[in-house]
């Protein structure tokens, strides 16, 4: 009986039980789902029924789905395109909200207000705002005589991810500022004031020292913004859900209609699963890409 | 003179671009608040206006009453408060014991945990994870996601708590173990107390996970409407074909999902951004 209570007390096993019911739960939501996965891709499944067939979800991927392909295309276009007006906005808001400017507070807490809405909401409010007939945007640009008729802004590939792009940036740009005030303020203010001596204008001060300084900021707020724009799915699901025809579909998107048989599609678990596989290839592929190329950025100082 | 009339340019340069940027972050959130008192008449028919001819309150009454979104309200504050709740105990526990403890494998697991950080899977885990709910038949209702969320182990968490723990002096553990408390008891005591800054913290970024959550709870619920919680229910809203006749409906019921959020957010906006900050700089 005393041995048994001290084995009780010994630290080490305290530690080992407060922590097994999170590593029960890491097994089984987070491990158990990456082998499910790596195992299903080599097997054609309804859900209910399983066939082993080998490569067969692999070669359907790379020779004759093109969709795929495409979807994957559309989420990097997305991405980049959204991200080469989102990054630099930020960064500007995050260099002119930096200083003791007069509203500053003001303005930081009300422009980081949408990161604080799901981006499934927001979504929604910009499919209802660029509606085509009932929509507030094509109302009020007919109203000041810019169009006459409305403008079916999800009916077209491009106006469509523009839209979309839009509502990202939107939904977005609020923490990227805040991830680049942060590394602002840590740039010693010696520099600056020996900047303002020898008479540097504000642009070269901007990009000889400021951005040198907070290269390694830069390089992990983009990694994340990358990443987490690559993985967009919510926003697609409640703007245009892929429509027209599939042209506005994203891969997360694709993907999960596969495995939930959503959107009037078969289920079809095995090639889901391979899908996802090649989707975690690819993306693992553009991170390393871009860590390899932004190392520069990196170690800039 | 000349430099003087230069930075009154620059500034109203600046002012304006903060202006324009100031009214691009606003004005969805305002069309929303203002169309969720138009008639859905009014909506429909004069859709480029942006203040109601006539302000009624009538949408609140029917989301509310009719369209469920009593229940919708319920179940995303049922969802947000159990795992806010438990992901502070499970979140806590589990960067002091890895921060803390001292066991076999203590750091194979710990890579285990960190290395599943590097698949990006991103929302196509949530089959096998339905999956994996339905074994255990919590499949169903919100329970499999508050489980999910508390027990799946968070690495951003880990990471923020692990190293939060680690400013705490050890001398603290150690006077107190030598006055024969256990490892439990230290952080029952002890480190937990001492934890309270980032506690709040935490809540707040789990709060706004857990309240905007859309895929995960959509699919626990999808055969089982009762339990949506106000994001998912907004979404169905929208996808039932009588959408076009439910506009005010949906402008109503997204407000009363965003309100709280943003009222939560005025009030701890500083707790907001350093949870936030330090999840993304330190992962």
């Amino acid at each position: 009986m005393k041995s048994k209570t001290n084995w009780f007390k010994k630290d080490s096993t305290q530690a080992v039980l407060m922590l097994s019911p999170m590593l029960i739960g890491f097994v089984l939501f987070t491990y158990f789902p990456i082998i499910y996965i790596l195992r299903y891709a080599f097997y054609d499944s309804n859900g209910i029924k399983d066939t082993f067939i080998g490569f067969e979800n692999f070669v359907r991927v790379f020779t004759r789905d093109k969709t795929y392909w495409n979807s994957l295309l559309n989420t990097i276009i997305l991405s980049f395109g959204k991200l080469a007006v989102e990054i630099p906005l930020a960064l500007l808001l995050a260099v002119l909200l930096n200083k003791g400017r007069k509203g500053t507070g003001f303005f930081r807490t009300v422009l980081f207000m949408p990161t604080v809405i799901s981006a499934a909401i927001a979504g929604l409010i910009y499919s209802l705002m660029f509606a085509s007939f009932n929509g507030i945007v094509n109302g009020m640009l007919q109203n000041i005589g810019l169009i006459e008729r409305p403008i079916s802004w999800f009916s077209y590939k491009g106006s469509a991810m523009f839209v979309i792009g839009l509502a990202s940036v939107w939904n977005n740009f609020g923490i990227n500022m805040v991830f680049f005030l942060m590394a602002l303020q840590s740039v010693p203010q010696e520099l600056y004031e020996c900047a303002d001596l020898d008479g540097v204008n504000p642009v070269q001060r901007f990009f000889k020292i400021t951005l040198p300084m907070i290269g390694p900021t830069f390089q992990v707020v983009l990694l994340n913004a990358i990443v987490g724009s690559l993985k967009m799915s919510d926003l697609i699901l409640s703007t245009t859900n892929g429509q027209p025809g599939g042209k506005t579909e994203v891969v997360m998107t694709y993907v999960f209609k596969y495995f939930f048989g959503y959107d009037g599609r078969t289920i079809e678990v095995g090639y889901a699963s391979c899908m996802a596989l090649v989707t975690a290839v690819v993306l693992a592929m553009i991170s390393l890409i871009y860590m390899k190329s932004s190392k520069k950025l990196g170690n800039s100082y | 003179m000349h430099y003087k009339y230069k930075k009154i340019l620059g500034n109203t340069i600046i002012y304006l671009l903060l202006l324009i940027v100031f009214i691009f972050t606003v004005f969805p959130l305002f069309y929303t608040f203002m169309g969720s008192f138009k008639s859905n008449m009014e909506l429909l028919a004069n859709s480029g206006r942006l203040i109601p001819e006539k302000f009624i309150t009538d949408n609140y009454v029917q989301a509310w009453k009719l369209a469920n979104f009593k229940q919708y309200t319920f179940n995303s504050i049922f969802l947000s408060f159990f795992v806010v709740v438990g992901t502070i105990f499970t979140s806590t526990i589990a960067g002091y014991v890895f921060e803390r403890g001292n066991f076999r494998l203590k750091n194979f697991l710990f890579a285990m945990v960190v290395s599943s950080m590097f698949v990006s899977l991103g929302s196509l885990t949530l089959y096998p994870q339905l999956m994996t709910a339905k074994f255990f038949g919590i499949n169903k209702s919100l329970w499999g996601v508050i489980i999910i969320r508390v027990f799946g182990l968070n690495v951003t968490n880990l990471f923020v708590t692990r190293s939060y723990i680690r400013t705490i002096s050890p001398e603290i553990d150690e006077s107190a173990k030598v006055d024969g408390c256990t490892f439990f008891r230290i952080y029952r005591s002890i480190i937990f107390p001492l934890l309270k800054p980032l506690i709040a913290t935490l809540a707040i970024l789990e709060f706004r996970f857990a309240w905007n959550d859309y895929l995960m709870p959509m699919v626990f619920t999808l055969s089982n409407p009762k339990r949506m919680p106000l994001v998912v229910g907004i979404m169905n809203l929208k996808g039932t074909g009588a959408a076009a006749s439910s506009w005010n409906l949906m402008l109503a019921g997204t407000s009363i999902a965003i309100i709280p959020m943003i009222v939560v957010y005025v009030i701890f906006n500083r707790y907001f951004i350093k949870g936030l900050t330090a999840g993304a700089v330190k992962g």
